[in-house]
């Protein structure tokens, strides 16, 4: 394989401890992850869109939730469940955290065991989400503004929950088969991160749909 | 009990362990200094954060928790 690299680069070194691979892996880490961070930034952008989109419209109507069809204010959701399914979520995030800090330490065994603990609790949280759409009163996606914003923002992080489930597989997929080692896990590094944002993209819409 | 009670306790026992934890994995990446580990602070942070928020709902200390449960 063709590698270019950059004076100063320790050219040496790299060979010594890898060859070719080792230096490519570590010349495009960098890029690599500042190019995932970015597409992470453009989500960012697109939740806020929606997020102020649904704050506009909340400000414009004098009473929240806005009246349902028949003239009587919409309920409020429930808080109480969403808080545990929340917790649900949270929890994925940080058994995802333990999850590449054992893979970091070469500990496979705990790596498994909280890689899928992350996927059991992601499919949990989905399930929830699920169950609060079959018992939400609030009338439909095209009833009213807030079932429509609810609906609309809910699903939208509940795809990218539903991709970061299929993401983990993957990367889980990927490491039984030797694709990262105990130097090279950079997929691991972005699963990662991207479940921590779809964690913290929740604590917002938890906030302003149960909370606020 | 409730359903609603049972779900507020077992989402505040929950917060608590969830934050505890969220907590550890910043101080370990703390002295970090790579990107990836400054996002991961924020992101950290941001989660204990949300748990913070589920002890307020679970407690109805929020204004629009008062009543707590379903509507």
């Amino acid at each position: 394989m063709a590698v270019s690299v950059a004076p100063g680069h320790g050219v040496g070194h790299d060979d010594h401890d890898g060859g070719h691979d080792d230096i490519l892996y570590r010349e495009t880490r960098d890029m690599r992850l500042m190019g995932f961070v970015l597409f992470l930034g453009a989500d960012v952008v697109l939740f806020s869109s929606y997020i102020f989109a649904y704050i506009y419209l909340r400000n414009s109507i004098p009473s929240w939730p806005p009246p349902g069809p028949d003239g009587h204010a919409l309920p409020r959701l429930d808080t109480a469940f969403a808080a545990f399914n929340s917790i649900v979520l949270f929890g994925s995030g940080v058994t995802m955290h333990w999850a590449l800090e054992h893979w970091k330490h070469g500990n496979k065994a705990r790596y498994n065991l909280f890689m899928w603990l992350t996927i059991f609790l992601g499919i949990g949280f989905l399930g929830g989400q699920a169950y609060e759409y079959a018992h939400a009163a609030i009338g439909g996606w095209s009833g009213n503004t807030f079932g429509a914003s609810f609906f609309t923002l809910t699903g939208m992080h509940g795809l990218h929950v539903a991709v970061g489930v299929g993401f983990l597989f993957a990367l889980w997929l990927q490491t039984t088969r030797g694709v990262y080692t105990k130097e090279r896990f950079f997929g691991l590094t972005a699963g990662t991160l991207y479940w921590h944002f779809v964690d913290v993209i929740w604590v917002v819409l938890f906030f302003l749909f149960y909370l606020w | 009990m409730e359903l609603a009670n049972i779900e507020k306790i077992v989402a505040f026992i929950g917060a608590l362990v969830v934050f505890s934890f969220a907590i550890i994995g910043l101080r370990g990446e703390w002295r970090k200094t790579g990107l990836d580990d400054q996002v991961t602070k924020v992101l950290l942070g941001l989660m204990a954060f949300g748990c913070i928020l589920v002890v307020l709902a679970c407690f109805g200390i929020l204004p629009h928790t008062a009543a707590g449960g379903p509507a």
